[in-house]
C-alpha cells in the first residue's frame, strides 16, 4: 500500500515534469505565470512525497517492498533504517530526483535573471529530471512490491551502518546533482547568447555551493574510509573515490573561472565549456559506478540494462549540450590581457593545471576498461599511478596559489613581492631541516614547504589586507585566502600522513605492555557487547608516553547478526599531533594479532578541508 | 578554426560512449553464488507434528526417502498459489515424502487452511516460533528444499513454485 503512494507520486511528479517541459514550446510568452512556478513547486511536493513515503516504508520495515526487504532489517536503529532508504540504487536514484526538483524549486525564487533566461532555464532542468525519472522508473523503481512475503529483510551492508555514511550520500549528492542546473543555467545563457554580469553571478553562488557540498561530502566518505575499512589510510584511489574527484576539480575550476570573468568578460566559452563538464562527469561518474563497469566499495546490485540506460542520459546531456556549445557559442574574438604574471595569467594557469589532472584521472580510471575490451585481460590502475601523475601535475598549482591572489588584476606587478620571496626561502629552508632532522624524503620535503608557504604567503596576504581596508568586511576581502590557507593545512595534512606514517605488526597477550616507536600499549582486557543488530568484540588498550597513561583505544570486532558479517572497527586516539590507530586481527593460543598506525597530523586533512568548505559558503554571500 | 576545435568535447563525448557501449553489450553475466546449504547434510532437526504436537519426525524418518519439504503459512498468500501444485507432485511420484512445514502460524488457522485447501503433505511439521525455519536458513515464504536418500540437500527454491520449476528442475532430479 505504502509503495503504492509513494509510486503513484513519483508518476504524478513525472507527469508534471512532462507538462512543466512542453509548456516552454505551446506558450511563446517570455514572461512567466504565476501557474508555471505553481507546476515547478508540485513537482517538487510529489517528489518529496513520494521520497518521504520511502523513508516511512523503511522506518516501519514494510518488507511487502522489494527495497526496503532487500535493504533493511527490523532490527536496525532507527537512523540506519532511515539512511537505508538511500544506502541502495534505487533509493539513491530517488534522492538524485528529489534533490534535482529542490534545485529547481529554489532557482524559481532567483529575482536577477530575466525571465526568458529564468524559464529556458528551467526547461532544460526539467528535462534533465525527466530522463532520470524515466530511468528510475524503468530500471530503479524502489516501490516493487515482493511477491513473496518476508517476515524479515536482508539487511543494510554493516560497513554502511555508520553516522558519517548516513550522511554522506545526501551532501555528496547536492554537489553532484547541483552541476545540473548550472549546466541548465549555461545552456539557457547561450541560447540566448545573455552571459552578463547577473548570469555570472548566479553562476558563482551555485557553483560555489555545490563545489563546497561535494568537498563536504566526499571528505565524509574519505574520513569514513579511514576509521571503518581499517587499512590506516583515508584515500586509496579507488574508482568510486577517482570518479567524484572529476567534477570536483572541474568545479574548482569554473569556481576560479568565474572569478576572472568578474574583471573581464572574455573567458564565456571556456566557462560554459566547464559548466557543461562538470555535470556531464558527474553522470560519466554515476555511469561508471551503477553500471557495474567498475567495482568498488560502492558494490551496488548492477544490471547492464541501467548501465546502458545512463549511457544514454549522458549522451543524450552531454552531446546536446556540447552540440548547443559548437553552434551557439559566440565567434567574436577577443584577445586576453594577459601579461607575464597577473592575476588573469595565473588564473588561467591554474585551469589549465586542473583540466590537465582531470584527464590524468579519467584515463587512469577508463584504462583498464580499456585494456580489458582489447586484451579481455582485467588489470587494475592504482595509487602508484595516480601519486606519480596527478601529484606532479598539480604542483604547479599549488606553488601558483599562495601568490595569485596577491596579484594585481591590471598590472604585472606583485606588491611588496619581496616579502613573499622571503616567506618563500624561509619556508623552504625551515622544511629542509624539518625534513632533514626527520628520515629525510624528497616528496616530504615538498609537501611540507608547499603547505607551509601556502599558508604563510596567505597570511602574509590577509595581513596586508588587514593594513589596506581594515578589519571591515573581513571575509569579504580575505575569503579566498582563508581557502588557500585550508588548501594549504590540508597538503600539509595529507603529506605527513603519508609520507611519516608508520605501521607495526604486533602481537599482544592480555596484560602484555609493548613499546612501540616512543610509546608503549597495553591490552588490558577483551570485552564483549551485546547491541540490538550486532555482538562486538572490544579490545581494551591503554597507550602510554613515558610511562604516563595518555589515553584508552578501543579497536573492536562487529558480528552483524543479519548479514553474517564480520567488520574491523578501527580504534583511533587523536591528539594534535598524531593519530594511533589500532586494529585487531586475528587470535590464537590467547595471543592477538594487533595492527598499529601512528598517522603524524592527518587531523590536518579535516580541519583544512572544513575551512575550505566554510570560506566556500561564506563566498556564496559576497558573489 | 575555432570551430574545429569546439567540436572537441562533442567528438570526445561520443567516442567516449562508444566505446563504453560496446564494453557493456559484451555482456559479462556474473555467475550466481550458490545457496549456503546446497550440498550439505540436512541440520539436526525435531519436528512437532502439527495435528499432534505429541509427535515428532527427527532426522531418523528421513533416511532413505527423497523427500521434498516445504515451509508454508496460513497467512502467506503465495503459499496459496503453489498450494494446488503439491497434489499433482503427489500424483506424479507417489513415493516421494512431502513434508510441510508450517512457519510462524497459529495453529488453528493452519487447521483451517489445510481443511479447505487440502492436505497434499504426507507429514505436517509446526514450527511456532520458526526454529526449524532458522535451522534450514528460510528466508521467505515460501521455501521448498529437496533432500536425496543421503540426507543432503539437492536443491531449494525461494518462491512460490510453478509447473515450469517443477518440470524443469525438481522432476529430473527425482528420477
Amino acid at each position: 500500500m505504502i509503495s503504492i503512494v509513494g509510486f503513484t507520486n513519483l508518476l504524478l511528479s513525472f507527469l508534471i515534469g512532462l507538462i512543466i517541459f512542453f509548456s516552454y514550446f505551446f506558450n511563446n510568452k517570455n514572461t512567466i505565470s504565476r501557474t508555471y512556478y505553481n507546476l515547478v513547486f508540485f513537482k517538487f511536493f510529489f517528489i518529496i512525497v513520494s521520497f518521504l513515503t520511502l523513508i516511512y516504508a523503511y522506518i516501519v520495515s514494510d518488507f511487502s517492498n522489494q527495497n526496503v526487504f532487500e535493504n533493511s532489517h527490523s532490527d536496525k536503529p532507527i537512523l540506519y533504517k532511515i539512511s537505508g532508504a538511500w544506502g541502495n540504487h534505487e533509493g539513491s536514484m530517488l534522492l538524485w530526483l528529489l534533490i534535482m526538483s529542490s534545485y529547481t524549486l529554489f532557482f524559481t525564487l532567483n529575482k536577477n535573471l530575466t525571465d526568458n533566461i529564468k524559464k529556458l532555464t528551467i526547461t532544460f532542468q526539467t528535462s534533465l529530471f525527466l530522463l532520470f525519472a524515466v530511468f528510475v522508473i524503468l530500471t530503479s523503481n524502489p516501490f516493487l512490491i515482493n511477491s513473496i512475503n518476508f517476515e524479515e529483510g536482508m539487511g543494510l551492508n554493516p560497513i554502511l551502518q555508520d553516522p558519517a555514511l548516513a550522511v554522506h550520500p545526501p551532501i555528496l549528492y547536492v554537489g553532484y546533482v547541483g552541476f545540473s542546473l548550472i549546466l541548465s543555467l549555461a545552456l539557457a545563457g547561450l541560447t540566448f547568447k545573455q552571459i552578463d554580469y547577473e548570469w555570472m553571478n548566479t553562476a558563482k553562488k551555485l557553483t560555489l555551493f555545490c563545489w563546497s557540498m561535494l568537498t563536504a561530502g566526499i571528505a565524509l566518505g574519505s574520513y569514513w574510509a579511514y576509521y571503518e575499512l581499517g587499512w590506516g589510510g583515508w584515500w586509496f584511489w579507488d574508482p568510486v573515490e577517482n570518479v567524484s574527484l572529476m567534477p570536483w576539480i572541474a568545479g574548482l575550476a569554473l569556481v576560479h573561472s568565474l572569478m576572472i570573468t568578474k574583471k573581464e568578460k572574455i573567458l564565456i566559452r571556456w566557462i560554459v565549456f566547464l559548466s557543461i563538464l562538470c555535470f556531464s562527469l558527474s553522470i560519466f561518474g554515476t555511469f561508471l559506478v551503477r553500471s557495474g563497469i567498475l567495482t568498488s566499495v560502492h558494490s551496488f546490485a548492477t544490471d547492464s540494462a541501467r548501465g546502458i540506460f545512463i549511457l544514454i542520459i549522458f549522451l543524450v546531456s552531454t552531446g546536446f549540450s556540447f552540440i548547443l556549445f559548437i553552434f551557439k557559442t559566440d565567434d567574436s574574438e577577443e584577445k586576453l590581457k594577459l601579461l607575464f604574471i597577473n592575476k588573469s595569467t595565473a588564473l588561467i594557469f591554474n585551469n589549465i593545471v586542473m583540466i590537465i589532472a582531470c584527464l590524468t584521472i579519467l584515463l587512469g580510471t577508463i584504462y583498464p576498461i580499456v585494456i580489458e575490451v582489447i586484451t579481455n585481460k582485467r588489470i587494475s590502475v592504482g595509487a602508484p599511478y595516480f601519486n606519480s601523475t596527478a601529484l606532479p601535475i598539480l604542483l604547479p598549482g599549488f606553488l601558483l596559489m599562495s601568490i595569485a591572489p596577491a596579484l594585481s588584476w591590471q598590472n604585472n606587478k606583485l606588491p611588496k613581492y619581496k616579502s613573499y620571496i622571503f616567506v618563500f626561502i624561509a619556508l623552504s629552508l625551515l622544511s629542509f631541516i624539518i625534513v632533514y632532522l626527520n628520515a629525510f624524503n624528497v616528496w616530504g620535503f615538498i609537501g611540507i614547504a608547499l603547505g607551509l608557504i601556502i599558508i604563510f604567503s596567505s597570511l602574509l596576504s590577509v595581513y596586508f589586507n588587514c593594513i589596506k581596508f581594515g578589519l571591515r568586511n573581513f571575509i569579504n576581502h580575505n575569503n579566498a585566502l582563508l581557502a588557500h590557507i585550508g588548501v594549504g593545512i590540508l597538503v600539509l595534512g595529507i603529506t605527513t600522513s603519508s609520507v611519516y606514517k608508520s605501521e607495526f605488526s604486533v602481537t599482544f597477550m592480555i596484560n602484555e605492555k609493548k613499546q612501540i616507536n616512543h610509546y608503549s600499549y597495553t591490552l588490558l582486557k577483551l570485552e564483549t557487547n551485546q547491541n540490538s543488530n550486532f555482538q562486538e568484540l572490544v579490545a581494551v588498550f591503554s597507550l602510554y608516553k613515558d610511562n604516563k597513561k595518555i589515553a584508552e583505544i578501543k579497536p573492536s570486532k562487529r558480528y552483524y547478526n543479519v548479514s553474517k558479517m564480520i567488520t574491523t572497527e578501527a580504534g583511533i586516539y587523536h591528539s594534535w599531533f598524531q593519530d594511533f590507530y589500532i586494529i585487531i586481527g586475528n587470535e590464537k593460543d590467547q595471543i592477538w594479532s594487533v595492527k598499529i598506525y601512528q598517522n603524524p597530523l592527518v587531523s590536518l586533512i579535516w580541519i583544512g578541508v572544513i575551512i575550505m568548505v566554510l570560506s566556500g559558503l561564506l563566498g556564496i554571500r559576497r558573489a | 578554426m575555432k570551430r574545429i576545435i569546439l567540436i572537441i568535447p562533442f567528438v570526445l563525448t561520443l567516442i567516449v560512449s562508444g566505446f563504453l557501449l560496446f564494453y557493456l553489450l559484451q555482456d559479462k553475466d556474473p555467475k550466481k553464488p550458490p545457496s549456503a546449504l546446497l550440498n550439505e547434510d540436512i541440520p539436526k532437526i525435531e519436528i512437532p507434528d502439527l495435528f499432534n504436537e505429541k509427535n515428532f519426525l527427527t532426522n531418523v524418518d528421513f533416511k532413505d526417502k527423497l523427500i521434498l519439504v516445504n515451509f508454508f503459512a496460513s497467512w502467506c498468500a503465495p503459499c496459496k498459489v503453489e498450494h494446488p501444485l503439491f497434489f499433482k507432485i503427489k500424483e506424479d511420484h507417489p513415493s516421494l515424502f512431502i513434508i510441510g512445514v508450517d512457519y510462524k502460524d497459529l495453529k488453528n488457522d493452519a487447521l483451517d487452511y489445510l481443511k479447505k485447501d487440502g492436505n497434499p503433505y504426507n507429514f505436517v511439521g509446526y514450527d511456532k516460533q520458526g526454529l526449524i525455519g532458522l535451522e534450514f536458513g528460510v528466508f521467505g515464504l515460501p521455501e521448498t528444499f529437496l533432500i536425496n536418500k543421503k540426507g543432503k540437500i539437492i536443491y531449494k527454491h525461494l518462491g512460490p513454485l510453478d509447473k515450469k520449476i517443477i518440470e524443469n528442475d525438481i522432476y529430473p532430479l527425482l528420477n
